[in-house]
């Protein structure tokens, strides 16, 4: 308590001083969280980078069975895949050297989630961002790779750490990745059209 | 974030197929001093436009992109955001206002090459996006209600508001034709000689346009009310979100003043 | 290991008491708070004048946020400045609002400023022992002018490229060294690129590092005399037992919550702007400035922005370049002698004869009509009552040497004059 001539704060209402505190305080700190919204919604996407991730098309006539080619979407890479009826037979009997042979804890569209990983067995899209660490995996389609052992089934390896991915983009065991790699939206516009980015392509221009 | 109203759509596509401008304003207000005194107070004339009128943006929307995206970029609008803000369906866009081939999020570019804008006119036509914040829209509503022909240019048009204008007078199908009679004036000069010079006195119409003046004017102020929302997408919500800042701090205020009251008792 | 002293109480208060104490030791926080805040006694009786050096803080910290925020999304060079400005504009999220907080920030700095100075004309609150305090708010100033210069270059439209333009054609009329000084300052033969480039790295890193350092120094500056006060007479002269100015009160809470309230009135008015006329008719954000900057194309009428107008139009009140330019930069220069030249025994214009009085209205007057007629062109009447300003400006400060001392003035009060509200 003070009271030297200049200041006498006795005979004061604490209660009353307590509340217009708290109320302004308050006030105050949800003025300063709507404050703050303007700055932190400042760094989403933008409208220009919103639009730059727009739809991309890519044309499948020139791609040739058994072939790969690198598509982009939304800034990253995109493996688009031409699979031989041979290397769909590779895919079915190693179900257990899988980390995730269901795809239950990948992400994928729903059109992707089979054992193809694919909306037809032809085709296969995927997002070349290793799940582990971001790297680019690298496609090793040759069965019985020497590098990658007699049993290699044909895939993709990532050259960073290890991971290894079967033709549908589902992870091995021992990999450091635990989860497939990732399916994006896609749709065909056309026989030879691929629209990556949409679910469906009908009506595109 | 795309807001698609059930209504908006069906008046867009009314006003979409309605043919020719209908004025939803009051009648001008050259109007009144019509007759044969037309355009005498031209320098006065005022836009009278409001960007809260969703239905004259939309008109616009559609004039400009009719009569004037030929040459005039608008290089900072995306076509879905004009969407968006317009509450223009995005079927009605892609059918409408996008030309074939562009996406609805590619920037509204002229097709016109700057080369040949300005082989053609002397000067490659500006972009418009910020025309209105940087001339003011009674300006711009002033350049296009203010062309007269002018058989000595090269256009066969000259135009008040901005003498010796390079742009021809695209509207003339809409406004008609009209002449600028002048008188001869005493005046001044700043070395304080009396010279004789011509001022402009009043237009008189030459040849009918398909719009009656006064739904020329309107036609006019939809597009410059267009041209104001280009200048600056964000304003309506701009002047929405103000209310409640102030309000808001109205009220923060008014509690530090009974914080500030209740603490400085204790001063003598 | 080092003993912490264990509070009678419950373990969470202890725990607290012990984070606090942590830190207490380590760094000299008890002492501040006790020093600046609950022990620091500034006078009782502030008036309205004695708001804006808070108000000018708080706005140097919305300016460094949404300066920063800015940067994050605008691109300098000649090609790419105008269009991310319109980036922000349109694009980013709640850009538009981070660029008018920052523009009408620009001017609501100059405008507080300007308040805040004044205070300091009508009070004396530059004499004995403040001189520092004033010298050092006056380079605070000085940066302040170089930042804002610096910053409106930045968005690339018409009016930056000219003002820049003019602006540093001002140094070619230094004689000798001043065209080859100008053509450095450029870093080309014209405003372009590389002007550009440099006055970026200037306005975001350079001059606001001054800036921060130098409010700083004027901070201490204060807290090592006290604040003055609308009576102009000392408190500390007068303590009462417990060593405390009797006309003294703790700046925490009585400030700190007259503050805020200060700073909720600012925020009205600021928000009133920003959101419902953030160009202000073109007097904070210029029309011309919605052009892309184009060197064969003059704005007409070009002006600088508003808070420099006065000093524009004493450089153009004169008829030679050499001589218009000097006369500028000494009306800018001139309030660093204030100190020396006021030499009146007393600090208040409360207390001042008419002589002092006239003389401040008469600085007043020119000041403001300076300020309008630097936004006119210079022709007809314009030309002589910017003259006329000129003359009226100069007075103040030129003839102050005289009129404080041959001025009556009128007796001090031994404690200052206070309405209680209590």
């Amino acid at each position: 308590m003070v009271d030297n001539g200049v200041i006498a704060d006795d005979g004061v209402d604490d209660s009353r001083r307590k509340f217009l505190l708290a109320a302004t305080v308050a006030t105050g700190s949800v003025g300063a969280v709507f404050t703050a919204v303007p700055f932190i919604s400042s760094w989403t996407i933008s409208e220009r980078d919103r639009a730059l991730g727009a739809p991309t098309e890519f044309d499948l006539s020139k791609l040739e069975p058994g072939q790969m080619a690198l598509a982009k979407w939304r800034k990253q890479p995109i493996y688009v895949v031409r699979r031989t009826p041979e290397m769909l037979k590779l895919l079915a009997d190693h179900d257990s050297q899988l980390k995730d042979p269901k795809s239950e804890d990948s992400d994928q569209p729903d059109y992707a989630d089979n054992a193809m990983r694919s909306r037809n067995a032809e085709y296969l899209v995927l997002v070349a961002v290793c799940t582990h660490l971001g790297c680019l995996p690298k496609a090793r389609f040759e069965p019985a790779d020497p590098g990658l052992g007699t049993d290699w089934p044909g895939g993709f390896a990532c050259p960073c750490h290890g991971s290894r991915f079967d033709l549908a983009g589902r992870v091995f065991e021992g990999s450091p990745a635990s989860k497939n790699l990732r399916v994006p939206p896609y749709a065909f516009a056309d026989t030879h059209k691929l629209v990556i980015g949409l679910d469906d392509a009908k009506g595109a221009a | 974030m795309v807001k698609v109203r059930i209504a908006a759509p069906a008046a867009f596509a009314l006003v979409l197929l309605a043919a020719g401008a209908a004025s939803t304003t009051a009648p001008a207000a050259e109007e009144a001093a019509a007759g044969n005194a037309y355009g005498a107070d031209w320098a006065s004339w005022r836009a009278d436009t409001s960007v809260s009128d969703r239905q004259s943006l939309q008109r616009g929307a559609r004039d400009f992109l009719s009569y004037c995206a030929g040459c005039h970029s608008l290089k900072y609008m995306r076509y879905s955001r004009m969407g968006d803000d317009l509450d223009i369906a995005p079927d009605l866009m892609q059918q409408y206002l996008v030309p074939k081939g562009r996406k609805p999020t590619d920037y509204i570019v002229a097709p016109l090459p700057p080369a040949d804008g300005t082989t053609w006119f002397g000067k490659a036509p500006p972009d418009l996006s910020l025309i209105a914040r940087a001339r003011g829209t009674d300006y711009l509503y002033q350049f296009l209600m203010t062309f007269y022909a002018d058989p000595s240019r090269a256009t066969g048009v000259n135009n008040l508001a901005k003498d010796a204008v390079a742009m021809p007078h695209v509207l003339s199908t809409l406004e008609g034709e009209k002449r600028a009679v002048f008188k001869n004036v005493q005046t001044r000069a700043a070395d304080g000689k009396e010279i004789t010079s011509k001022a402009f006195d009043h237009f008189e119409q030459l040849s009918a346009g398909q719009l009656s003046r006064e739904q020329y004017a309107a036609f006019v102020r939809d597009v410059v009310n267009f041209l104001d929302y280009t200048g600056e997408p964000a304003q309506a919500h701009r002047r929405a979100l103000g209310v409640w800042v102030v309000l808001f701090l109205l009220v923060f205020s008014w509690l530090a003043w009974l914080l500030k009251t209740e603490y400085w008792k204790d001063v003598h | 290991m080092a003993t912490v002293a264990k509070p009678s109480g419950s373990e969470p208060a202890a725990k607290a008491g012990g984070l606090k104490a942590w830190f207490y030791k380590r760094l000299p926080i008890e002492d501040f708070i006790r020093s600046q805040l609950t022990g620091y006694y500034a006078p009782k009786n502030f008036n309205v004048w004695y708001f804006f050096g808070f108000i000018a803080l708080t706005v140097l910290a919305m300016q460094l946020l949404t300066g920063i925020f800015l940067t994050m999304f605008y691109k300098p060079g000649e090609a790419t400045a105008f269009d991310s400005v319109e980036y922000i504009m349109r694009e980013v999220n709640s850009g538009w609002l981070i660029r008018y907080l920052h523009s009408t920030g620009a001017s609501a700095f100059f405008l507080v400023v300007y308040l805040h100075m004044f205070r300091a004309l009508l009070y004396g609150s530059y004499k004995a022992p403040r001189e520092l305090l004033w010298v050092i708010g006056m380079f605070v100033y000085l940066a302040l002018m170089a930042e804002a210069f610096f910053g409106y270059v930045l968005p690339y439209g018409n009016m930056s490229y000219w003002a820049a333009q003019v602006i540093t054609n001002i140094f070619s009329t230094i004689p000798g060294i001043g065209p080859g000084l100008t053509e450095w300052i450029r870093g080309d033969y014209a405003i372009s690129d590389a002007t550009l480039n440099r006055f970026f790295s200037l306005h975001v890193a350079a001059v606001p590092l001054a800036l921060i350092l130098l409010v700083v120094l004027h901070l201490v500056a204060l807290r090592q005399t006290g604040s003055s006060n609308p009576d102009g007479i000392e408190i500390k002269e007068k303590v009462g037992a417990d060593g405390k100015p009797l006309d003294g009160i703790p700046f925490h809470p009585y400030y700190t919550v007259k503050d805020t309230f200060g700073i909720s009135v600012f925020l009205v008015l600021f928000a009133i702007v920003v959101f419902f006329v953030p160009t202000l008719g073109g007097l904070f954000l210029e029309h011309a400035n919605f052009e892309p900057a184009d060197p064969l194309s003059t704005p007409d009428p070009i002006a600088p922005s508003w808070y420099f107008t006065p000093y524009y139009a004493i450089l153009r009140a004169v008829p030679n370049q050499r001589i218009g330019a000097l006369l500028m930069l000494i009306s800018v220069m001139a309030y660093l002698f204030l100190p020396w030249l006021d030499r009146s025994p007393v600090k208040s214009m409360r207390y001042r004869g008419p002589l002092s009085r006239a003389f401040l209205a008469i600085f007043v007057v020119s000041f403001l009509g300076l300020m309008y007629l630097g936004m006119r062109p210079p022709e007809g009447i314009y030309v002589l009552l910017a003259r006329i300003f000129s003359v009226g400006y100069f007075a103040y400060f030129g003839l102050m040497y005289w009129y404080t001392k041959w001025d009556r003035v009128k007796p001090v009060p031994e404690r200052v004059r206070f309405d209680s509200h209590g």
